[in-house]
């Protein structure tokens, strides 16, 4: 390592340099790739036993496999993520198998049981939106070629779950009734949690080695704003309220509660009217949802058994 | 991956006349098993054609670096 230093290396991928392989980075690019794309690998990851969770509610055979295909992908970006860090030296196993569950760094919304089919729909709808936000961006703007072509295929199929979600909700509301109120119900416990997604806003993050070093092109303000630009029409045409409207003077989305506000995970219900500060909600992600251990308890136990039987 | 998986690098075109993409890799024990992993992993197109390879058989003829990073188990094996 070492061919350029940390102000080289910024600079150059500023103006368009792509990383090929270690020999091109420096410690700290090679500690912020591998963040970011461990907080990808989990992500993905732990979206599948959520998903899981709620797909052995599909209402059908076909929906049931478009569920399973959905989490098939997931798996697979997952593995895409995980992949790219075995080449920067990074365990797998010991990523997967060995560390503890509140060491995963998945949004705290993975760490969520989500219990029916409106609940999935509308993951799909919010969350996987969200996900097209953040690596979209970092398709576009990444500096490191690896990542850049591995993101091709995340791209093409989280379209597909976002359209599997959008294309649910719609068709539930236009059912009216209890179908309807179960995706306001969803709603209304997923969109802050999709505004909390894209983490702490600008004014209070003044470093980023992520932005430095082009591993992504967008601040948390902005992808949080892009992605509430889609979410609050969508919601807005389907007639389901959430607490924030589009200023027709500026175009952009306003949140009509004072965020970050408080949560209470048992109930999965949102205290909109009772605003913390952001040690409070880091505080509330390290303390992990109340799925955190039994989802990375189901991602591992298949494996302990089969290698139980091959060593047998 | 365990220490009997090796790596494989996946190739594919989406219909005749195409070049080849490099399009991921996967990780398996034998081409057998590789070629299952990497028809079901990557499975976001109707490929014409897909081809593995294993990793430590790439080797690079202009620059000092290989295209690949050469896992510890691949240096090994070549």
């Amino acid at each position: 390592m070492a061919r350029f230093t940390d102000d080289e290396l910024m600079r150059k991928v500023q103006e368009g340099f792509i990383v090929e392989s270690e020999a091109d980075m420096t410690e700290s690019y090679k500690k912020a790739l591998i963040t970011q794309l461990t907080v990808q690998g989990d992500t993905e990851l732990m979206s599948a036993p959520a998903y899981f969770m709620a797909a052995k509610d599909a209402p059908s055979t076909n929906t049931m496999v478009s569920a399973t295909a959905i989490i098939q992908d997931e798996m697979g970006h997952a593995n895409i993520a995980y992949r790219l860090l075995e080449d920067l030296g990074v365990s797998r196993d010991e990523l997967l198998y060995e560390r503890p569950p509140e060491k995963f760094k998945n949004p705290y919304g993975f760490d969520q049981p989500l219990e029916n089919w409106a609940e999935l729909v509308t993951a799909n709808g919010l969350y996987d939106r969200a996900g097209i936000t953040l690596l979209g961006d970092v398709h576009r703007h990444t500096s490191y070629g690896p990542l850049k072509r591995g993101l091709v295929k995340v791209g093409m199929e989280e379209n597909f779950h976002l359209r599997h979600g959008e294309v649910w909700m719609r068709r539930l509301c236009e059912a009216s009734g209890e179908a309807r109120e179960m995706v306001q119900k969803a709603v209304d416990w997923m969109f802050p949690m999709g505004v909390e997604w894209f983490g702490m806003p600008d004014e209070k993050k003044h470093h980023n080695a992520q932005l430095d070093f082009r591993l992504k092109g967008m601040t948390n303000d902005q992808l949080r704003q892009t992605w509430l630009k889609a979410v609050v029409p969508l919601c807005d045409e389907l007639g389901i309220d959430v607490p924030a409207h589009v200023n027709p003077d500026t175009e952009e989305v306003e949140l009509e509660f004072e965020f970050p506000v408080q949560y209470d995970p048992e109930a999965k219900r949102w205290l909109l009217d009772e605003p913390i500060t952001w040690d409070q909600v880091w505080e509330r992600w390290r303390n992990r949802g109340p799925m955190n251990e039994q989802f990375v308890d189901w991602m591992r136990t298949s494996r302990q058994a089969v290698q139980g039987v091959l060593e047998a | 991956m365990s220490d009997s998986d090796r790596l494989w690098e996946v190739f594919a075109r989406r219909k005749r006349a195409d070049a080849f993409e490099h399009i991921g890799c996967v990780e398996a024990p034998n081409s057998d098993l590789g070629r299952v992993y990497a028809w079901q992993t990557y499975d976001e197109a109707k490929w014409f054609e897909m081809i593995i390879a294993p990793r430590e058989a790439f080797h690079c003829v202009n620059r000092a670096e290989q295209p690949f990073t050469l896992h510890p188990s691949a240096e090994a094996l070549s």
